[in-house]
């Protein structure tokens, strides 16, 4: 292979040179790297730890649908309308509900009923609570765990049921210690029998508050549809698209559909919640970008420290090897093969310092996951890659700009002069 | 034939401040293919500077010198430390080994300034020279655990391993006793009628008269 590969060959006995008068200095080499050690474990820990805090904020709003949802509500006319199209109400009805659950790339579509206050009385007493109206399987789609007993389901939705499922933090107040499975609550006066209770999502990091699910009372949505705007129609219905990439067709072939099937009239609202989700996003991106500003100058201004202090340590490797530079010299090494001797000993102990880095920022992530499970979350951080190749450009960077010099003087030496150990 | 070593009016003048320090005063002189000269002379005469002009290792202020046919007193950098691989191997009074690189490593050192030398091929001719100075028990051996005469004589390997033109030898046995310079000088002399030319710099006049002919320095100039 070397004999095929000559300059391959002759670049690798360079790095053996180097490695040999590493080896003959393990201190003093370990003390030059040390600044470019935590420069480089600095840029990769934080790289790891801002793309996996990112991408699990995702991964949270993703796990409740967010970002592949959006809702279609019913309004009525505009305030403002005056010409006949625009006065139409045909209003959102179970067809409008069908036709979009049999659109391309659609993964589920839900009755919604937002509801009101209403008062509810129950065996350890009255208050006011927000009453849901939902369909079967959205409790599932946004992940709101059932903390007891069962969910909706179609059949309830269907036969219009009189059961409810109640927030876990409303437990309490209406239940007192005892179970709410199988009691009975009074919805606006109507009997109702609660069949489970639902607990707010939890998330890995997102810092957004879902408590609010978990005071609610969510009943079939058919029924606060027929209570109160009459059979057949609904106020809103839930789409979901197969994945984020398709929800932007989604949304404008759903909304194409609605707007043909009621004839042209603009009767409806979507809200697209995905765009929410984007613009929340876009904020925590935002303030990553500026955290990386923050931590690439860090990580910068360490890598140069630690370029300073393997200049000064080149030099003096320079200075005690004066009569081998000569002696090189002598046996015909010309400059240019002296100023490669020492730039590829910069150039190595810079490569060693940002793997050895690259290995310190592994193992400050590990610790980082290690004090993660000791908080009951686990944190499954990955290595960013982007930041190991930056911590390897940066150091190799650093080698060559901080090596040029000492090189340069190296290769200047006159050999008598040198020889003579001057 | 054309002599191996041709210089006409060498002459070297060091500039120290304002003052012109004269070291060569025009110096003629020419060696033969084959031939073992010593250049002798008290300190400060000026046959070290001959020397490192001889070797390449220093150009003269004025004169001409070709060496092996080629005028090298117009060289400079990287064409004057090719000449000094190809055409010429230095032998120190300090041996001037690496410390760091074993025996073999040593002597394979300046086949790897000459460029294009697989590593294979530098090994094997360096093994093959330290048999031939009988020095193959020590191929693995770092310099310190040498004695004196081994060093010089892995040093002697070393120059000759580029199979040079001519061998510069400068104080060889200065810092060697009796028995070790004895046993350098017989190598310098087996090598000698071996058909290599040596050029010997000493002030030594036992270890002078072993070399076929003296050329005598004295204040910058040949006087004999």
């Amino acid at each position: 292979m070397a004999e095929r590969f000559p300059r391959l060959a002759a670049g690798w006995e360079l790095v053996e040179d180097a490695l040999r008068e590493v080896r003959a200095h393990p201190l003093r080499s370990v003390l030059t790297l040390s600044g470019i050690v935590f420069g480089a474990a600095s840029l990769v820990s934080m790289t790891s730890l801002a793309r996996a805090m990112k991408e699990m904020a995702y991964r949270d709003l993703e796990s409740i649908g967010f970002p592949r949802s959006y809702v279609v509500w019913d309004r009525g006319p505009r305030s403002d309308a005056q010409r006949a199209v625009d006065l139409r109400h045909p209003g959102l009805r179970l067809a409008d509900l069908e036709a979009l659950r049999h659109m391309p790339g659609v993964s589920s579509v839900h009755g919604r009923n937002p509801g009101t206050e209403m008062v509810v009385s129950a065996p350890a007493g009255q208050r006011l609570a927000r009453v849901e109206g939902v369909d079967a399987g959205y409790l599932e789609v946004r992940q709101f765990p059932i903390a007891a007993g069962r969910s909706l389901r179609a059949l309830d939705v269907m036969r219009v049921s009189r059961v409810a499922v109640v927030g876990t933090l409303l437990q309490s107040d209406l239940f007192g210690a005892a179970d709410p499975v199988g009691r009975t609550i009074t919805i606006d006066g109507v009997r109702f029998l609660v069949v489970g209770t639902v607990a707010p999502p939890s998330f890995e990091i997102a810092p957004i508050d879902f408590d609010f699910a978990a005071r609610r009372i969510y009943v079939p949505y058919t029924y606060l549809t027929r209570y109160r705007d009459g059979q057949g129609r609904l106020s809103g219905v839930l789409v979901t698209a197969d994945t984020a990439t398709e929800f932007g067709r989604v949304l404008q072939a759903g909304t194409m559909l609605v707007r043909q099937r009621h004839g042209g009239a603009e009767d409806f609202e979507i809200e697209n919640e995905a765009a929410d989700v984007q613009e929340d996003l876009a904020m925590a991106d935002g303030i990553l970008a500026g955290w990386n500003v923050v931590m690439y100058a860090i990580a910068g201004v360490t890598l140069v420290v630690g370029g300073i202090g393997l200049f000064s340590v080149l030099l003096i490797s320079v200075r005690e090897r004066v009569r081998e530079i000569g002696i090189r010299k002598a046996l015909g090494a010309d400059d240019g093969a002296i100023r490669r001797l020492f730039l590829a000993e910069s150039l190595t102990l810079a490569f060693l310092g940002a793997v050895v880095g690259i290995g310190g920022g592994a193992g400050l992530i590990l610790i980082t996951e290690f004090i993660s499970r000791q908080f009951g979350r686990s944190f499954a951080i990955a290595i960013h890659p982007p930041g190991v190749a930056l911590a390897i450009v940066f150091a190799v960077i650093v080698g060559l700009v901080f090596g040029w010099y000492p090189a340069r003087r190296a290769a200047k030496l006159d050999p008598i002069e040198a020889i003579a150990g001057v | 034939m054309a002599a191996l070593i041709a210089a006409r009016g060498l002459t070297k003048t060091y500039r120290l401040g304002q003052v012109d320090v004269p070291a060569l005063r025009g110096v003629d002189t020419t060696v033969d293919a084959g031939e073992f000269v010593a250049i002798v002379g008290p300190s400060g005469s000026g046959k070290s500077t001959l020397m490192h002009i001889l070797g390449c290792l220093d150009t003269a202020t004025a004169g001409s010198y070709h060496l092996d046919g080629e005028d090298v007193s117009r060289f400079a950098g990287k064409r004057l430390a090719q000449v000094r691989n190809r055409k010429v191997g230095f032998v120190f009074q300090t041996f001037n080994l690496m410390p760091r690189l074993n025996v073999e490593e040593n002597v394979a050192l300046p086949l790897k300034y000459r460029g294009g030398v697989p590593r294979s091929e530098r090994r094997e001719r360096a093994r093959a020279l330290l048999e031939r100075l009988g020095l193959s028990h020590r191929i693995g051996h770092r310099p310190d655990e040498l004695s004196g005469g081994e060093r010089q004589r892995v040093a002697i390997a070393r120059a000759l391993v580029g199979s040079p033109a001519i061998l510069m030898a400068d104080e060889p046995t200065g810092n060697l006793d009796s028995h070790a310079g004895a046993e350098v000088l017989a190598t310098i002399e087996e090598l000698h009628r071996d058909g290599h030319t040596i050029v010997m710099v000493t002030h030594d006049a036992d270890v002078a008269a072993r070399a076929q002919r003296t050329i005598h320095i004295a204040d910058g100039r040949v006087v004999a």
